[in-house]
């Protein structure tokens, strides 16, 4: 599997709302520590692997050139990786395979996000993770896909809320003990984030991990160099990736098979055959305080539907048998996309040389998997990193450092809501992007269906699924479909949400009921609205019908249907 | 598999946007620019002792070397032409009312180029790269801490 290679340095900067430092400065800041701490200069780099979520946050176009010179790119073989959210570890695993394949001794590994300069919230950026022509008319909000995916998850295997709840305070807690920390606290109870405000339900604010700015960085070395920087280099031992479908409509999200793929790869890379056993430290990606446990199960450190269990028992908390997120996580340091999953690899990092601080797990652990997540419910990348020769007398727990651990010394400050809007020199422009999006042939085709009254769906023989949406091409079988079926206008309700916020976060007058519905007569189903039904009525596994617009109004669009409602129940 | 169109008017479109508008800060380095300039009219860059090189606008750090900088160099107020450019479209493809001049300039002091408007480069002569400018910097009373507190360079 070619070279072998190690994390020998680590430098974060302190995660806030609203930097006052440009993207560029943050990515020096956190680049600069990452090399100080293992006494390396700019000089030393051979390359650099960057990555930095969507363009559309910072504002900037090109946004890894942008940063290539904060991130020490200059003139240097340097390239930005980008998988959403799954980037923060996928670009430790970029810096892997370019170490791996010979081409580079030694590489700065470099995350970065500011959010805050999207205004009115960051959420505009993602509305284009909507398909335009039958989601965005809709009227979504990023929110719904996070609801929509946990309370699938909640039924499937009847979890308690309170049992969420406590992982949002386990987070906070374990926060209080990292200095770049943002959301740090041991002041939050389940009860708090049970009486916190609904936005999605089941989603309440104080499930959800903030918005902020930050950078992280690591310096990655091959065999034989690693040793020569550090006594102590912390190894990549595997490494995995893996990409479900965009059609999320049509696979149950109740559990994450691409994050289960990713790990099977990178455990079988590792040498792990029993991951409950071998692996010491987790760091799930946490956006929100249930993916902990829906991501402890994809990298099958628990049976499915048994985290919630474990959490309860305190295997999870950091003196716990599996300590998961002894950082803090996204909930508690912060949640500047791409950088918050290198954060956890620079977790893995510091944990496993017991240079942890407050936050070190007892004991010596000698492996650990940090996972990240993201798009649109899709990726998964997942790192599993060790050391060796801990059973040999390494000593446990601390170690003399000769640079501290995180964070860096800011140059800037975060600044308040006031400052951000006072800042000299500051500039705004709003993007004129405008788009006119085609249908395409199949979506063409189920448009004209749904003028007509009808819901029309592809055959693929290869698979002998009923597509629908439909499409000309089946992603499975990578064959064009076969041909148009004629589905039902009846359905189920797969999952939903109770929505009270606008994507701007601003609160809706009357809370929208989105749903995923499984078509009758088909293999698939789609997003669309519930009417004419009471929140405190809607189920998983609700039975319902299309209710279709007026003939003369409808115009081809997936608003042709205007809702589905309950079908009538008999007798 | 594919079906042909014969008539575009039954390609149908969905006409969307990226509702987001960014705002943007300058940062640590662009702060202490932009102060500078609005408060005492003068343009600071910074001077990376180790590469030999003086950025402008002023910035955190050296891109070279990764060094720490200040924005400690007054650059300016004359400069040469390195470059310059003469546009007659808009951002849109129509053609613009007046025509508009950019220039980049070297400020004295400074390594980096500035890119900014010429002022009155009109007259019969051409402009000339070397030729000497000199930036024009707007009263007080006008400056907000912008790059348009900078007016453009004049021809010197």
């Amino acid at each position: 599997m070619g070279r072998r290679a190690a994390v020998v340095g680590a430098g974060m900067t302190r995660f806030v709302r609203r930097a006052q430092e440009t993207g560029k400065e943050l990515a020096w800041e956190a680049a600069r520590a990452a090399l100080d701490s293992c006494e390396l200069t700019l000089a030393d780099v051979d390359a650099v692997c960057l990555t930095s979520a969507p363009d559309a946050f910072d504002g900037v176009h090109m946004k890894g050139e942008y940063l290539s010179d904060g991130a020490g790119g200059w003139g240097k073989p340097t390239i930005r990786t980008y998988v959403g959210g799954g980037s923060g570890v996928f670009v430790g695993i970029q810096a892997w395979y370019t170490v791996a394949s010979g081409m580079a001794d030694v590489v700065l590994v470099v995350a970065e996000e500011k959010m805050s300069s999207c205004q009115p919230h960051p959420q505009g950026a993602f509305l284009t993770i909507f398909d335009s022509v039958l989601e965005r008319p809709l009227g979504p909000n990023l929110l719904w896909i996070f609801a929509l995916e946990m309370n699938r998850y909640m039924h499937a295997y009847g979890v308690d809320k309170r049992d969420i709840a406590a992982v949002a305070v386990k987070y906070k807690r374990n926060a209080a003990d990292h200095p770049s920390a943002l959301l740090g606290g041991t002041e939050v109870t389940i009860e708090d984030v049970l009486a916190s405000e609904t936005l999605a339900w089941p989603v309440q604010r104080l499930d959800v991990s903030p918005v902020s700015d930050g950078a992280v960085a690591l310096v990655v070395a091959a065999e034989g160099v690693a040793e020569r920087i550090t006594d102590r280099p912390v190894w990549i031992e595997g490494v995995g990736w893996n990409l479900d479908t965009t059609y999320w409509t049509n696979r149950d999200l109740v559990f994450p098979e691409y994050v289960a793929n990713a790990a099977r790869m990178a455990y079988e890379m590792a040498g792990v055959t029993e991951p409950r056993k071998q692996i010491h430290v987790a760091e799930p990606y946490d956006p929100f305080d249930y993916k902990e446990l829906h991501h402890l199960e994809g990298l099958l450190l628990f049976d499915r539907g048994k985290a919630p269990e474990a959490a309860r028992e305190g295997v999870l908390d950091r003196g716990g048998d599996l300590p998961s997120c002894p950082s803090g996580g996204l909930l508690g340091v912060g949640n500047p996309i791409a950088a918050a999953g290198l954060m956890k690899l620079a977790e893995l990092f510091w944990q496993l040389r017991g240079d942890a601080g407050a936050r070190q797990v007892p004991g010596t652990p000698e492996r650990g998997v940090a996972q990240a997540w993201g798009d649109l419910m899709q990726v998964g990348t997942v790192v599993v990193m060790g050391v060796e020769g801990v059973s040999e007398g390494r000593p446990a727990g601390p170690a003399a450092m000769e640079v501290p651990t995180p964070p860096t010394e800011p140059r800037g400050r975060g600044l308040s809501e006031a400052e951000f809007r006072a800042a000299p020199g500051a500039v705004e422009h709003a993007l004129d992007a405008r788009y006119a999006w085609d249908a395409g042939v199949a979506v063409g085709r189920f448009l004209d269906g749904l003028r007509e009254g009808r819901i029309v769906g592809r055959e693929c023989r290869g698979c002998e699924r009923v597509l629908v949406p439909p499409r000309m091409f089946c992603e499975r079988c990578f064959r064009s479909s076969d041909a148009w079926v004629e589905v039902e206008t009846t359905g189920t309700v797969q999952t939903f949400s109770i929505c009270h916020v606008a994507w701007d976060m601003e609160r809706l007058e009357e809370p929208q009921i989105p749903a995923v519905v499984a078509i009758d007569g088909s293999d698939g189903g789609f997003l669309h609205l519930l009417g004419e039904v009471g929140s405190s009525q809607v189920r998983i596994g609700l039975r319902v019908e299309a209710v279709w617009r007026p003939e003369d109004e409808r115009t081809g669009s997936i608003q042709d249907i205007a809702y589905f409602r309950p079908v009538a129940e008999e007798g | 598999m594919l079906e042909k169109h014969s008539g575009p008017d039954r390609v149908r479109r969905w006409p969307g946007t990226i509702p987001v508008l960014h705002r943007y800060t300058p940062g640590v380095a662009g702060e202490t620019f932009f102060d500078a300039l609005r408060d005492r009219g003068v343009l600071l860059g910074s001077r990376c002792g180790t590469c030999g090189f003086t950025y402008v606008p002023a910035r955190l750090f050296c891109e070279r070397c990764f060094a720490e900088l200040a924005a400690d160099t007054e650059v300016g107020p004359g400069g040469e032409l390195v470059s310059f450019t003469i546009g007659f479209v808009g951002l849109n493809g129509g053609p613009l009312d007046e025509p508009v001049t950019l220039g980049l300039v070297r400020l004295d002091g400074a390594d980096a180029v500035l890119c900014h408007r010429i002022l009155d480069p009109g007259g019969d002569e051409p402009l000339g790269i070397g030729q000497r400018v000199e930036v024009v910097v707007r009263p007080p009373d006008e400056r907000t801490g912008s790059i348009l507190d900078i007016a453009g360079f004049r021809l010197q």
